[in-house]
Order: structure tokens, then C-alpha cells, then sequence
């Protein structure tokens, strides 16, 4: 098991790699800059002792040779132009390839999740998944900007300023660095408590935001029974417990950078005291030593900056660090199996064949005991059976969205494992219970499966699924823009819309899952029609609970428990007078009393 | 609303920390500044103006940006989350390049801005710096060429060095500050906008009245959703006796699901009034509406929790047997008793971990806890298998025959059994009756009788 840091770590250092150049420029340039940095202090340094033996000369001799003195001041001036321009060098390098190495981790996570299996995304909820694409990403562009670019500047300028500190004198060097043991006690404690406490922060706002979230998709059940109290009270508590835990958090990742800025004007006044003891006991020329003195409370100063800063910013490189874990677990999830010499079908010429299969999502728990089907070329086979039984697992397994544990699915004899799986979802077709929808415009996700359809395909797929004359009624026709969240759609309208999507496609196989249950009176009548549509010629397996809608299926399926109990046609079946039978008188009373 | 409240908290994370430290720490540098050496007074005033004018046009700018910026986020996050959420649209259509080129592209734009707003800051905070180093260089210089008539300068340059730099820090600070005020006020306003919302229905804090007979009545109720144009429910009245089972159906806009959400109270009709009991909802505690009227959705949400929980939530003090006596109407006892815990089962997220009939038999158990006068179900079966709906229909019949009951339905067969039906068409009530008579007589009923038969020849 590797610590998050050492995962940080991989994770960073893989985004960083492909830019060597512009790291090692920007490494010139905070060169530059910190040089600069810790140079003016000695040339205001001499500009004081220049200024010390003008007086004197003055008091002396009453002559004033500033030649001197102008040059270092203008040296002063003209050493901090050239620095800001490295300093904007260097943040601009640096800010740009925090911009692309940041991208490229967007990029990189959502093509990952496109190879990963369907089973990932049944297992993980989808607001957890999400966060990792906003919330944990954002971190971690945070800390790139933030710390990223910045940690540049601090090792430079720390390393300058012990160069310079120590070439000047050692003495005072040591005197100016000598609270460093105390400092990295205090920061080491305090980072400890600050990070147990900023976890508990970042747990108790994710259980809040899941309770939110909970009871404002539910906000209709809690109205119309009335639990408006309890919700609250329910939400109060939660907030409570993130009050109580930002508190602390807050207040130990807080208290980290006043506690370093302490101890740095702990650090300035011991430089004073000493540095002026030391002169006043004789130890050196007035002049020089006010010098001397005046430099390094500049160099106490800026040798604790970058710790300062670097504590200041602790709470994002903690979060960043959570972040590129999380991401990294998304990353070691396994690819979608893709055979890499896969067969390509084109069309079915045979048919399809379920042999003996057996499947679980998880292991020791079967849903599947067997199952044997066979579908000869343009035959409807209907799934019936009570919710449960394992009718959509079947339809999970035709796609690939999951593989068989034993037992085998066939297309023309060939296992569809052994199919390129691209060619394998070519050739058939879903059509869902609940339809998904694309931001776009009409057009656009009635051509989903084929971007490059051209208008009439889509006008004739939207006819076919009685969709079109709705089409017509909007101001903006197929242009109108939707997302899923958002459109102008029922969910009987969408229903047909995703019939064309598959119509327009045309595959050769196609898998049907409830789309009749969520229909209103009118639209199904549209809906049958289009279902027919649809499904004529095509090797169908069609799930339903409807049983009027499958009574023309050339076998139907009769699913139990994870296994096929009864199998025949509509009139075999009603012949046999079996669990199918009942089911179909029990939703047909009026066929029964009317026939 | 979590990202609002979080823009909002920063902010104010920002104001306290540095606003009470910015003003001290400039005022302070200022004044030391002045005192040490006050003829640089020019010097520091025209830095002070310089570094102000760049930092008030640098938050103008980025402001901009950073609006820009959250609109190209928010379009990557919809791409994002699309693609999760049907996922298996993607896979089954091999759209997968297709969507990773659809969010490069939105990816790409929120990166060009992102680098260019970074150039931005690349440029105006080492100007800033800048800005200020010279400024020292020159204060040095200054003080030096007056060194002879000012000698006591000489102790203080360091000092007016380190002052100098403070006022810097301080300016900076503001214009950081207000930068990121920018995006926390639009937050704050979105944030001011829900609280403000006054709430469109007052609910009275009269006594509650108990045991309301289950008798409904609608007089003249016209309701129009907030922002449609056109009524959903015109002048519609009937009355509904205690006991009775009625049922309605109609095709998608006839408002029958609208009818439930009034009978609930979740909404107040425009014109006219619904009666519960005798009493218009209107006057009545909620609680007592509550309690009276039991309305089972056709997506109920269950919470996290147990199936205990769920039901504890309607009726805090209802025991074993009383959550057994209504699984068992709902149909729901079957599958309970074959988990472990049974009643102490754990509800997932979603209640992803049942089916969709199991969460429907779940919903109406909830409903039935509270033993209502009235249970309302808007095509709350509609998940469940045939057999599974008529058991529940005949056990609410059986069990619960002094209970009033509403069936909202798509499906005739749903409700041929009630007995009443209501027939509703646009809005309005076109058939009132029982089946065999509206079969006869009623030709709304009739085309929807027809649409849902097997139309085709049975072979």
C-alpha cells in the first residue's frame, strides 16, 4: 500500500515530465530573480556604509564624493528591473505549464473512464465519481497554481540566502538560522494535528452534501408527509457537526503561518539584539556593523519567508495530495476487455445463441443458473418474468457490458468475446428503460450513433419513431438545443427519441428493455408502432412487462428466479395454462370478459 | 448551492483574515513610513496610485475572466457527467472517441483562458514587485543625495525599506481580495435570491383536527403550475365518499398527476377549493393534513437508512406489527421477509439496492404506516407486474375498505376494478362512472380502452 504521498508524488511527476525545458528555464530565471533578491540587500548594505563615510568625509573634510553611493543605488535599481522581467518570465512558464499539465489530467481522467467497464459505474455513485472530476481536480489545479509555481521561487530564494548569508558572515549567518530546530518542531506539530483535523472538516462536509442532496431530490415525499421538521432537524445536526469540525480544522491549518511569522520576528529581533550587541562591543566599525546588521534582519526575513509561505498554503497541498489519490483510483481500475484481434461481423446471418450461462455481479451470488436461448436470424424473442428474476442481467451480458462467468453468447457461432468489440456494439442496437439524452440539439442526439448522418436518415428514424410531427411543433425544430436535464420531452417523448437514435443506426441485433413502462396512454399507441418499427427483420430480444406488447414475439421467455421456467409462443403458452397464462389474464381482465 | 455557500464562505474566510490586517498593517507602514522620512511623502503617494490603479484594473479584468471561465467549467462538468450517467449509450453506440473529442474541445477553451488568465497575474504581480523595488531604489537615492543635510536619515533607510515594502504587501493583498470579492458576490446574490423567495403558501398554526373522515371534495378547482401559461386542472368538481375506491385516468396533460399534488397540499388551487374531511386544506394544521392524506408518488424516494427508518419517518411510533400489517397489503412482505433483517434492512443511496417494484411496494407500505383517511396513489404500480398490482388493489379493498382510495393510472386495467372512474381530458372531467358504463357510453374511455388493447389480429 503506497502513502499518499508517494502516490502524489507518481501522480505529479508523470504530469510534469514532458516538460524538461521549460522547467529548467524557469529554474534559470528564479535564478535570476532570488540572485537579485538576496544581492539587494548587500548593495543596501554598502549603500549605508557608502552613506556612513560620506557623513564622515563631510564632518571631515566637508567634501562629498557620492560617485560611489549613485553607483550602487542606481546598480540597486537597475538589478530589480532585470529581476522583474525574470520574475515574470519565470511565473509565465510556470503558470503555463501548470495550464497544460492540468488539461492534459482532465483529458486524461475522462478518456480513462470511457475504457473502464459499465461494472465500475454501476458500483460507484455517481456524485462520488463526478467529485473527482470537479472537486478533486480542482485541488489539485489549485496547488498547481498556488504551490506549484511558487515552490520555485522559495527553494531559490532560500538557497540564495543561505549562500549569501554565509559568505558575508558566518557568524550572523548562524545567529539568523538558529531558530530553524524550534520552527520544524512547531510546524511538524502542528501539521499533524492540522491534517487529522482538516480530514474530519472534509468528511463531515461530504456527508452534509449527501444529505442535501438527498432530501432535496426527496423534497416531494417530505412534503406530503409532512417531515419538514425532521429534515431540518436532520440537516441542523449535520451543520453542527461541520461547524464543530471546520473549527478545528480551521483553526490548526490556521494557525500555522501567524505561529512561522512569529518565529520569524522571534528570529529578526534575536539578529538585532545580537548583531548590535556584537557591534557596540567593539567588534566592529560602527558604520560597517550597522551594515552588516541591517543586511541580515533583510536576510532573517527572507530566509523565513518561503517557510511561511509554504505553511501558509499547507491545507491545498493536503487536499491536492487527497486529490491525486482519488484520481489515481480511478486510474487503476481495469479497461473494458477488448480481444486485440478480434472478428468483425457484419450483420447476422444465422442468428444468436445463449448457451448454459451462468452469471453473478458479485462472486458466490448467481442470478443467472443457466440460461439457454436461441434466436434464429429476425426472430423476436420476448424475456418475461417478475422484477428481479434477471431479464436486464441478460441484456447486460448480450452488449459485453458485463461477461459471462460460464456458459457462452454466440453470434454465428462465434463467442461474442472473440468479436472486436466495437464491431460487437455495431451490430446491436439498445434501446433502454430510462433514456439517456446528450446536451445538443435534437439532431444531434437522434444522430448519436453516427455523427455524420445526413438529414434525411434523421428525419426518416425520427418518422419511424413517430417522433417527427413533435419535432415539427418546435419553434426550433431539430436545432432545438436539450440536455437530459432540461428538455422539451416527456419520458414517453424520450422514449421514442431514443427509439430513433437506435433506428437510425439500424443494427442487425437489437436488445429492448421496458420501453413500454413508462408511457403515457396516447404516446403508446405512437410507441407500439414505432416499437414495430423498430424491431421488424431485426434479431430482437425484447424485456417486457407488458404483456399485449410481446404477443407477437416468435418465442417468449418465461424468467423466474434466474432461470427460464416456461418457453413457447403466445398460444403454446396460454395453451399450457401456466405461470405465463396467469400473468397475461391477470393484465388483460377486460380482453377476457370482452374477447 | 454547495458551491455558493463555498465562494461565500471564502470570501468571508478572506474578509476577516486580511481585511482587519490590510487597512492596519497600510496605515501603519503609511504613517511609520511618513515619520521616518517625511519628504518622500510625494514618493510614496505616487506609488500608492500606480500600484491602485494596476490592481483596480486587474480586478475589473479578471472579473470578466473568471465568469467566462465558470461557464466553460460548468460545460465540461455537464460532458463529464452525461457520459457517467449514460454510459452505457456511449459504450453501446461506440461513441466513446467521439465524446473524448466533444470534451478535448470544451476542455481546450477552459485551458486557453485558464493559461491566458495566468499570464495575466504573470505579469501584474511581478510588476508589482517591480513597481516597489524601484521605488526603494529611487527612496534610496533621494535620501542619499540629502544625506549631508539630513544625517539622521541614515539610521532609518532600513526601516523605510521594510515599511515601503509593507504598504506593497498590503495593496496587493486588497486587490486579491477584491478579485476574488467578484465571484463570491454573484454567489452571495444567487444565495440572496432563494432566502428571499418568500414562501407562496402559509400553512395556519391552527389546532390540528384529528380523525378526519376520508370524504374528498373538489368545488371549481382551476391550478395553473407557476410559470406554465395555459390551467392544467379547469373548474374541475366532484366528491368522493369515505370507503370508496375511485379511479382516474387520462391520457399525459390531462392533470391527473396534478390532482394528487393538490390533494397532498403541495400545491393551492388559483380558484375554487379542495375539502378533506369537510375541511378546505387551506384551514387546516398540516399536520392534520398529513396525517389524513397519504400520497404515494409514482417515483418515491426513499432515504438512506433502514426500511424501519423510512416508515419511523411518517410514523415515528409505529412497532413491528403495525410495519408488518401494511408491508403485507402493499405486497411488500414477501420480499422483506426474505431478508435478513428484514424489517432492519439497510436502504441504499437511491435505494439502488431494490428494484424498481420492490420500491414501489416500499412506497405504499410508507404510505400505509400512518393508517390515512386517504391514500392517493399516482401511478404508483406502475413497476409492478400485473398480479402484483391486483393483489395490492384487492388487499386495499379487503383490508382497508373504510379507507378512501385514489388511483391514478395510465393503464385501464389499473383501475377497472374502482368503484368509480374519472375520466380527465385536458384538464377537465369528461366521465364519471363505472367501468362498464363508461366502456358503453364514454368515448374518451373508449379510445383509451382501444389504444391499449392488443390492436392487431391475436394469432
Amino acid at each position: 500500500m503506497q502513502s499518499d504521498f508517494q502516490i502524489a508524488r507518481h501522480y505529479f511527476g508523470h504530469y510534469l515530465k514532458p516538460y524538461p525545458w521549460q522547467l529548467i528555464i524557469s529554474v534559470l530565471t528564479v535564478a535570476i530573480y532570488c540572485g537579485a533578491a538576496v544581492y539587494t540587500p548587500i548593495l543596501l548594505g554598502h549603500a549605508v556604509t557608502q552613506l556612513t563615510t560620506v557623513l564622515a568625509e563631510f564632518r571631515a573634510h566637508q567634501t562629498v564624493v557620492m560617485a560611489p553611493f549613485i553607483r550602487t543605488a542606481a546598480t540597486m535599481i537597475t538589478i530589480n528591473v532585470v529581476a522583474g522581467f525574470a520574475d515574470c518570465a519565470t511565473s509565465a512558464i510556470l503558470g503555463w505549464v501548470a495550464g497544460v499539465s492540468t488539461s492534459r489530467m482532465r483529458s486524461e481522467l475522462f478518456a480513462k473512464m470511457q475504457r473502464i467497464g459499465v461494472s465500475y459505474f454501476d458500483r460507484t455513485e455517481d456524485g462520488d465519481l463526478l467529485a473527482r472530476f470537479t472537486s478533486d481536480l480542482d485541488n489539485i489545479f489549485n496547488a498547481m497554481n498556488q504551490v506549484f509555481v511558487n515552490s520555485f521561487y522559495w527553494f531559490g530564494s532560500l538557497i540564495g540566502v543561505l549562500i549569501m548569508m554565509f559568505s558575508s558572515n558566518v557568524m550572523m549567518g548562524v545567529v539568523t538560522i538558529i531558530t530553524t530546530p524550534l520552527a520544524v518542531l512547531v510546524c511538524w506539530f502542528v501539521i499533524t494535528h492540522a491534517s487529522r483535523a482538516v480530514n474530519e472538516q472534509q468528511r463531515a462536509v461530504g456527508a452534509l452534501n449527501g444529505y442535501i442532496n438527498e432530501q432535496i431530490t426527496g423534497q416531494k415525499v417530505i412534503i406530503t408527509n409532512g417531515l419538514q421538521q425532521p429534515s431540518i432537524a436532520g440537516f441542523t445536526s449535520r451543520n453542527a457537526t461541520v461547524l464543530q469540525a471546520a473549527q478545528r480544522g480551521q483553526i490548526w491549518a490556521g494557525m500555522l503561518m501567524p505561529v512561522m511569522s512569529g518565529l520569524m520576528l522571534l528570529n529578526t529581533a534575536i539578529v538585532i539584539f545580537f548583531g548590535s550587541w556584537y557591534v557596540l562591543q567593539g567588534n566592529m566599525a560602527l558604520g560597517t556593523g550597522l551594515a552588516v546588521v541591517a543586511v541580515f534582519v533583510q536576510y532573517a526575513q527572507q530566509y523565513y519567508q518561503p517557510i511561511i509561505q509554504l505553511t501558509s498554503v499547507y491545507n491545498i497541498i493536503q487536499q491536492a495530495v487527497t486529490g491525486a489519490r482519488r484520481v489515481s483510483e480511478v486510474f487503476a481500475q481495469p479497461d473494458e476487455v477488448r480481444s486485440t484481434d478480434g472478428k468483425v461481423i457484419d450483420g447476422v446471418h444465422h442468428g444468436v445463441k445463449l448457451t448454459d450461462v451462468h452469471f453473478g455481479y458479485l462472486p458466490g451470488v448467481e442470478i443467472l443458473h443457466g440460461i439457454n436461448i436461441d434466436a434464429p436470424r429476425g426472430h423476436m424473442v420476448a424475456l418475461v418474468g417478475p422484477t428481479g428474476s434477471g431479464k436486464t442481467t441478460v441484456m447486460n451480458l448480450l452488449n459485453r457490458f458485463y461477461d459471462v462467468d460460464t456458459g457462452s453468447i454466440t453470434i454465428d457461432g462465434t463467442d461474442i468475446r472473440a468479436l472486436e468489440l466495437t464491431s460487437l456494439r455495431n451490430n446491436v442496437g439498445i434501446v433502454l428503460q430510462d433514456p439517456q439524452l446528450f446536451s445538443g440539439t435534437i439532431r444531434d442526439n437522434i444522430r448519436f450513433g453516427d455523427p455524420d448522418a445526413g438529414d434525411a436518415a434523421v428525419i426518416n428514424a425520427a418518422q419511424q419513431a413517430r417522433i417527427h410531427d413533435y419535432i415539427m411543433t418546435l419553434p426550433d425544430g431539430y436545432d432545438t438545443l436539450i440536455t437530459d436535464e432540461q428538455s422539451v420531452f416527456s419520458a414517453g417523448q424520450k422514449q421514442l427519441l431514443s427509439i430513433a437514435r437506435t433506428i437510425l443506426t439500424d443494427p442487425p441485433v437489437l436488445i429492448m428493455d421496458e420501453a413500454t413502462s413508462n408511457v403515457d396512454t396516447v404516446t403508446e399507441a405512437q410507441l407500439q408502432a414505432a416499437m414495430n418499427a423498430v424491431t421488424r427483420g431485426r434479431t430482437s430480444f425484447l424485456i417486457a412487462h407488458r404483456l399485449r406488447t410481446i404477443v407477437h414475439a416468435d418465442e417468449i421467455d418465461v424468467l423466474r428466479h434466474g432461470t427460464i421456467i416456461e418457453r413457447g409462443t403466445h398460444a403454446e403458452l396460454m395453451a399450457a395454462n401456466g405461470f405465463y397464462a396467469q400473468l397475461y389474464r391477470d393484465q388483460m381482465p377486460e380482453l377476457a370478459t370482452n374477447a | 448551492m454547495t458551491n455558493d455557500i463555498n465562494q461565500v464562505q471564502m470570501l468571508v474566510m478572506s474578509i476577516l483574515q486580511i481585511v482587519l490586517r490590510v487597512p492596519i498593517t497600510f496605515a501603519g507602514a503609511l504613517a511609520l513610513a511618513l515619520l521616518a522620512i517625511p519628504d518622500l511623502w510625494w514618493l510614496l503617494l505616487a506609488m500608492i496610485v500606480v500600484i491602485g490603479a494596476l490592481g483596480a484594473f486587474m480586478t475589473v479584468k479578471m472579473g470578466g475572466y473568471f465568469g467566462k471561465i465558470q461557464h466553460y467549467i460548468d460545460e465540461v462538468n455537464t460532458i463529464a457527467r452525461e457520459n457517467m450517467m449514460g454510459v452505457r449509450v456511449v459504450k453501446s453506440f461506440n461513441q466513446e472517441n467521439a465524446q473524448m473529442a466533444k470534451f478535448n474541445h470544451a476542455s481546450g477553451l477552459m485551458e486557453t483562458l485558464s493559461i491566458k488568465i495566468g499570464y495575466a497575474f504573470a505579469v501584474m504581480v511581478p510588476g508589482f514587485f517591480m513597481i516597489a523595488n524601484v521605488v526603494v531604489g529611487v527612496a534610496v537615492l533621494l535620501i542619499g543625495n540629502q544625506i549631508t543635510s539630513h544625517p539622521a536619515y541614515l539610521a532609518v533607510i532600513s526601516s523605510f525599506v521594510g515599511y515601503v515594502l509593507q504598504i506593497l504587501y498590503a495593496l496587493m493583498n486588497a486587490a486579491f481580495i477584491a478579485t476574488g470579492a467578484t465571484r463570491a458576490f454573484v454567489s452571495l446574490g444567487r444565495i440572496g435570491e432563494v432566502l428571499r423567495h418568500a414562501p407562496s403558501m402559509l400553512f395556519p398554526n391552527r389546532a390540528p383536527v384529528l380523525n378526519l373522515d376520508g370524504g374528498i371534495e373538489l368545488r371549481n378547482v382551476t391550478f395553473t403550475y407557476p410559470g406554465d401559461d395555459e390551467p392544467v386542472l379547469k373548474n374541475i368538481s366532484f366528491k368522493v365518499q369515505p370507503g370508496e375506491m375511485l379511479g382516474i385516468v387520462g391520457a399525459t396533460g390531462s392533470g391527473k398527476s396534478t390532482l394528487a399534488q393538490l390533494l397532498g397540499r403541495l400545491f393551492d388551487p388559483d380558484t375554487g377549493a379542495i375539502l378533506v374531511g369537510g375541511h378546505d386544506l387551506r384551514e387546516l394544521n398540516p399536520r392534520s393534513i398529513r396525517k389524513a392524506v397519504a400520497v404515494v408518488l409514482q417515483r418515491s424516494t426513499l432515504f438512506s437508512g433502514t426500511i424501519a427508518s423510512n416508515l419511523r419517518q411518517v410514523r415515528p411510533d409505529a412497532t413491528v406489527a403495525d410495519m408488518e400489517w401494511a408491508a403485507k397489503i402493499a405486497q411488500a412482505a414477501e420480499f422483506i421477509d426474505q431478508l435478513p433483517e428484514r424489517f432492519d434492512a439497510p436502504v441504499d443511496e437511491r435505494a439502488a439496492n431494490f428494484s424498481g417494484g420492490q420500491k414501489q411496494r416500499l412506497s405504499i407500505t410508507r404510505g400505509l404506516i400512518g393508517q390515512p383517511a386517504v391514500l392517493v396513489l399516482d401511478d404508483a404500480t406502475s413497476a409492478l407486474d400485473a398480479r402484483s398490482e391486483k393483489r395490492v388493489q384487492e388487499a386495499l379493498a379487503r383490508d382497508l375498505g373504510h379507507m378512501t382510495t385514489v388511483i391514478i393510472a395510465e393503464k385501464i386495467s389499473s383501475v377497472m376494478h374502482a368503484d368509480r372512474i374519472l375520466v380527465m381530458d385536458h384538464g377537465r372531467v369528461v366521465g364519471n362512472g363505472t367501468h362498464a358504463e363508461l366502456a358503453a357510453t364514454n368515448r374518451v374511455y373508449q379510445t383509451i380502452l382501444d389504444s391499449q388493447r392488443n390492436t392487431e389480429e391475436v394469432g
